[in-house]
């Protein structure tokens, strides 16, 4: 659906994407992340056609950016970052003058409206004027005129920002049922949203793409070592001595607890070694009352992924 | 065709859902009205025929062009940009010919629902005039006024137009056009009166908007002046076309 190859925006002063390449397959909803100012919204627009590049080739939907602008227009549906929106006009005049803009016929224009304002929760406000509505209802407005000509790919630039928590939900769960027909490029600083929802996950930093791969799969290969919480009853250097003397284990801290448990934190180098601990508490009698592995949350792997090439 | 057809109404609506539009409306048609019953003060007096008309579109009235195209045009598209909603207009099927156009042609039919009452006017005084002014208003000198109006209101227009395409300040692009507006009317008009040179004051003759307006007023339409204003709008129109081309694609 999207196919970018060594795509590079130059601005008069700096470097916003350098040589950048990804691919994003048809029916895929791919998260798309990166620290403030790493090129992400000059990305999405040059995904739209908005902002010419410099060099590199952009294909949507089979059309080139550069040369058949008109074909993807038609195409994609874009939620820009700040939502904007003409505040005098009423919801139903909107959306119906975006879908005018965006050639839906008018024999379908009114039932397809109807359709993207049931969607997005818009039944009621059809009468109220844009510039009196929440934050919220909004934004709902911007999606919902991002979805009126139904397009192959959606990009949304931050759908949930300023949603209360209980639109945020709503708004997760559409973009999901969304994901069935199209496909979705989401920009977000929200990290929880993307672990809610996205398949696969692209990581721009400085203009470049440093990670593009699977949740799962970008933890892995972060964090091929685990750490592991224990909590077990014994003699505290016994536990000590036994734990760390074990192969490919580092004890980091170690502490008595009030009710006299020791708690431990180890690293192992293996993926994961409770079973091994269990066993060693079961040969020396200890009793153990908690065995965790740390998960890592997308959030530590972004911040590890950023900050890594900070230092390079 | 459809699309400029739905931005133009949109365009439309949107002068008259501002505010701006109507104080520009009320003081205008305050200011005809003045200017009408000053006519009619002087036809009154025994004042000849021949400037009726004339007064009615030229004269005075024009000084007023300058601060009234300004304020209809500021909006266009500082706005947008200011809103960010020319971003999401540009990533329609739009094309940038289609926008410039449709604002243009909305904010034309504005300007010239401005002028309605003056026409209105000059009616009313015919129906109730009595018999030895019943040759005023003239038709063919109305409707070359109304003709001379549009040209230069096109002309003005489409100069604020693209001073709105360079700035997303809206007073930024109102002043710009303003003193833009100044320029080429008051050195108009002082060459075609003041200039000490008798060939510099025919020049100023071609050039002048004031003396067009009052050429038209009097049922000349002059073929050279009318091309003047429709290429110094096309040129202006083809050149805010390229500034928003040259922010996308």
């Amino acid at each position: 659906m999207i196919k970018v190859e060594g795509v590079t925006k130059k601005y008069p002063a700096r470097l916003a994407v350098d040589h950048i390449s990804f691919e994003v397959a048809r029916g895929e909803i791919v998260g798309f992340l990166g620290p403030n100012g790493a090129g992400k919204t000059t990305t999405m627009r040059m995904l739209t056609g908005y902002l010419p590049m410099n060099s590199g080739k952009i294909e949507v939907a089979g059309y080139d950016v550069a040369t058949q602008a008109q074909e993807v227009r038609r195409r994609v549906g874009y939620l820009p970052e700040s939502c904007p929106l003409y505040p005098e006009m009423r919801v139903d005049e909107y959306l119906r003058f975006r879908a005018e803009l965006k050639g839906v016929k008018s024999s379908v224009r009114k039932a397809k409206i109807n359709e993207v304002k049931e969607q997005c929760g818009l039944t009621d406000v059809g009468r109220r004027i844009i510039g009196q509505l929440s934050k919220g209802y909004r934004q709902r407005v911007g999606l919902a005129d991002s979805l009126v000509h139904d397009p192959d790919l959606l990009i949304l630039d931050e759908p949930t920002v300023g949603l209360d928590p209980y639109q945020i939900r709503q708004v997760r769960e559409l973009i999901k049922q969304l994901s069935e027909k199209h496909t979705i490029l989401l920009c977000t600083h929200i990290l929880p949203e993307v672990e809610a929802i996205c398949e696969r996950i692209l990581i721009i930093n400085e203009g470049k793409i440093v990670a593009a791969d699977t949740e799962a799969n970008l933890h892995k290969r972060l964090h091929a070592s685990s750490v592991i919480e224990m909590e077990v009853k014994a003699d505290k250097v016994a536990a000590i001595t036994a734990i760390g003397g074990m192969e490919g284990v580092d004890l980091r801290s170690n502490n008595i607890l009030a009710d006299g448990w020791i708690w431990l934190e180890l690293e192992a180098d293996t993926p994961d070694m409770r079973e091994e601990l269990f066993n060693l508490a079961v040969t020396k009698g200890w009793a153990l009352r908690e065995l965790t592995e740390q998960e890592y949350s997308l959030e530590d792997t972004f911040v590890h992924i950023t900050r890594n090439r900070e230092g390079v | 065709m459809s699309m400029f057809l739905s931005l133009f109404k949109k365009e439309l609506a949107t002068c008259f859902l501002s505010p701006i539009a109507f104080v520009v409306l009320f003081f205008f048609w305050v200011l005809t009205g003045l200017n009408f019953w000053w006519l009619l003060v002087q036809l009154a007096d025994g004042e000849s025929l021949t400037i009726a008309t004339q007064q009615i579109f030229g004269g005075l009235i024009c000084f007023s062009l300058l601060v009234v195209v300004p304020l209809i045009t500021m909006r266009l598209f500082s706005e947008e940009r200011k809103l960010g909603t020319l971003e999401s207009l540009l990533t329609t099927p739009l094309t940038a010919a289609e926008l410039v156009l449709a604002k243009f042609f909305g904010s034309l039919v504005f300007f010239l629902v401005l002028w309605f009452p003056v026409v209105a006017y000059a009616m009313i005084q015919k129906s109730l005039s009595p018999v030895e002014l019943h040759q005023f208003p003239d038709f063919g000198a109305m409707r070359a006024g109304v003709f001379g109006v549009m040209l230069v209101g096109g002309f003005y227009i489409s100069i604020g137009l693209f001073m709105s395409t360079l700035t997303s300040n809206q007073i930024v692009a109102a002043i710009s056009s303003f003193a833009i507006l100044c320029i080429l009317f008051f050195s108009g008009l002082f060459m075609a009166y003041l200039a000490p040179n008798p060939t510099l004051r025919v020049f100023g003759q071609y050039v002048s908007s004031y003396t067009h307006l009052l050429d038209y007023s009097r049922g000349i339409v002059d073929g050279r002046s009318v091309v003047i204003y429709i290429s110094y709008t096309l040129w202006f129109l083809f050149a805010s076309m390229k500034v928003i081309e040259s922010k996308r694609t």
